[in-house]
């Protein structure tokens, strides 16, 4: 199989932070590899360098052999890219942005017009081809987006955060189309969530991202397997003792407090949750609630970043999301 | 070298559907030349003192008008540039395998066209009001020439300016501050020969009044004697802000 994708030590500090610390990874070619962080992890960053729109301090950068930085242009001929902004013209048609993509990547005049045919009727959104981007709803405009970037055919589509600010349907459908292009076209997804269902249904190598460092790569399935066990949690009034207490005696990573939420990964929760309320009760650690799950790529996070993704995540997320309907609504 | 200009014509293309689909802006524009016209030019009319040969004080301004509307409508191209970069637009054109300098190019030929509409609007007033233009059609094709690269020329030195300036808010204030001394340090509303000293040696080499002074010959003088230096100025303006526009947008997305 060859690559995609081959990026070798990338680093990139904007002043004293360190966006992106000495990352590497490979992408196959026919896979879908998703880069898994909350926000602010440095993903953004790796795509714009990816695509030579941002210059790295240190490393580089292969697209099917291309080499980015010496040959930009060269490279992204090949690439698709969905933005995480909605970054199409919103005052023209959608067919007018298909038809400028189109010429843009130097499609053919031959075959423009049948291309720009088929990507609409693939997308489900042709009976809305000559209407204004901006009456468009949020979910079609990202659908069109999508659309702009696969114009040309790409052999590799990349794609930052590409369900962000969509309704659970709308997201359904864009992951069954992602899915689609892998199956039918062949063609390969870079993409970057910091939604857990999401990487772990879609993709199927993911790297955990982090303050610019890449935890581990791997698939879905082994990374979950590799946290060992079962994850647990439970709500105290003593986190802190409940902590020290705990500290080494279960499984091999170390519990962490959130608030009055402690979390730990055992190697049965079945034989631990016994003991472990009867150790805390004996030292006078009094246990409010209690449960136990198998391990998610939420507890693949914590063992492999050292915090949750959704603890991370929560503000954030929300900010984020405001972001983007300020975005929207700018647009309109 | 194709390709630059290959895809200078799909951002250009681009720009113009914008254009088409947005009409009220370009009327909205047109506005202010109309104004100035009407107000300024029937007002200023009293005076006789103003050394204008046999020529009237409106037909004495139209083409500074013409000027000062272009140069409006083009200084806006890099604060919509910029604008664009902020809502994440420009990265779609950036990460495309398109030249950087095709998309101030493009860019830059679309605040000509924009141009072009002021002028076809200013043309129709100033037919209206009787001013007494020159219709010959060789003129008139001459005049549409140098509004278009009068329009090129500025939409790049705004390209060049925002660029270098980066966020929207300072190049609000900069395009502001620009704007003003390019337009009255210029031969667009007197005569050259009434101003003091140190202003005449500002207007000389304000780019503007090369414009005004060959819009002026070709439109109201017809006297050509000092278009081949007008135009010289002109063209040579141009090409140093477009080298210095595509030579600053380099630097962008990087
Ligand atoms: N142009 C820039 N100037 C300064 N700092 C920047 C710039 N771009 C990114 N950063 C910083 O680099 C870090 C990584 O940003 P990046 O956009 O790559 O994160 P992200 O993983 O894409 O986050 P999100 O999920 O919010 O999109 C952040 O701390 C951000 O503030
Ligand atoms: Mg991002």
């Amino acid at each position: 199989m060859s690559r995609a994708v081959s990026v070798a030590s990338l680093s990139k500090s904007y002043g004293r932070l360190k966006a992106l610390d000495n990352i590497s990874f490979e992408v196959d070619e026919r896979e879908i590899f998703g880069f898994l962080g909350p926000n602010g992890a440095g993903k953004t960053t790796a795509i714009k360098i990816m695509l030579g729109l941002t210059r790295p301090d240190k490393g580089h950068v292969e697209i099917f052999g291309i080499d980015v930085q010496s040959k930009p242009d060269r490279a992204r001929e090949n690439i698709g890219y969905v933005s995480q902004n909605l970054s199409l013209s919103n005052e023209i048609t959608g067919y007018e942005n298909l038809l400028i993509s189109a010429k843009l990547y130097g499609v053919p005049s031959s075959i423009r017009k049948s291309r720009i045919t088929e990507i609409m009727d693939l997308l489900g959104i042709q009976d809305r081809a000559n209407d204004l981007v901006k009456k468009y709803s949020g979910g079609m405009m990202r659908r069109l987006e999508i659309g702009a970037a696969l114009v040309h055919r790409p052999r590799l589509l990349i794609l930052d955060e590409p369900t962000i600010g969509l309704d659970p349907q709308v997201r359904l459908v864009v992951r069954e189309l992602l899915r689609r292009l892998v199956d039918e076209f062949g063609i390969t997804i870079f993409l970057t969530t910091h939604d857990m269902g999401e990487a772990d249904e879609l993709c199927e190598k993911i790297a955990i991202i982090n303050s610019g460092k890449i935890g581990v790569v791997d698939t879905p399935t082994n990374l979950k397997r590799s946290v060992g066990g079962d994850s647990i949690q439970f709500e105290t009034k003593a986190p802190e003792k409940a902590l020290s207490i705990l500290t080494g005696k279960f499984g091999d990573t170390k519990p962490i407090a959130k608030n009055n939420t402690i979390s730990m990964i055992v190697n049965s929760a079945e034989t631990a949750l016994p003991l472990l309320i009867n150790t805390l009760t004996r030292a006078g650690v009094i246990v409010d609630a209690i449960h136990s799950h198998r391990p998610t790529l939420d507890d693949v996070f914590l063992k492999y970043a050292g915090s949750r993704l959704t603890d991370v995540e929560r503000e954030g997320d929300y900010s984020h999301v405001k972001q983007v309907r300020r975005t929207f609504r700018r647009m309109r | 070298m194709f390709a630059i200009l290959e895809k200078t014509a799909v951002i250009w293309e681009l720009e113009l559907r914008k254009m088409r689909h947005d009409q009220t802006d370009l009327l909205i524009r047109a506005i202010q030349p109309v104004l100035w016209l009407t107000i300024f030019g029937s007002v200023f009319r009293q005076f006789r003192e103003l050394p204008l040969g046999e020529v009237s004080y409106l037909s004495f301004i139209t083409p500074g008008v013409l000027a000062q509307s272009v140069l409006f409508i083009a200084i806006f191209t890099g604060v919509s540039l910029v604008w664009e970069r902020d809502l994440g637009q420009l990265d779609r054109l950036l990460a495309a395998p398109a030249p950087r300098t095709s998309i101030v190019l493009g860019k830059a030929f679309s605040g000509g066209v924009k141009g072009l509409f002021q002028a076809g609007v200013i043309f129709a007033i100033a037919f209206v009001m009787g001013v007494d233009l020159i219709y010959n059609p060789i003129y008139v094709l001459a005049v549409i020439g140098v509004v278009f690269t009068f329009g090129v020329c500025f939409s790049s030195m705004s390209i060049f300016v925002t660029t270098l300036l980066n966020t929207r808010e300072r190049v609000m204030g900069m395009m502001q501050l620009l704007t003003m001394p390019l337009f009255f340090a210029s031969n667009a509303l007197y005569p050259i020969e009434i101003m003091p000293r140190w202003l005449q040696i500002v207007s000389i080499i304000n780019p503007m009044s090369y414009v005004v002074e060959a819009l002026r010959a070709l439109m109201i003088t017809g006297d050509l004697s000092r278009l081949p230096v007008a135009l010289g100025g002109m063209a040579i303006a141009t090409f140093i802000f477009i080298g210095a526009a595509a030579l600053a947008f380099r630097r962008v997305g990087r």
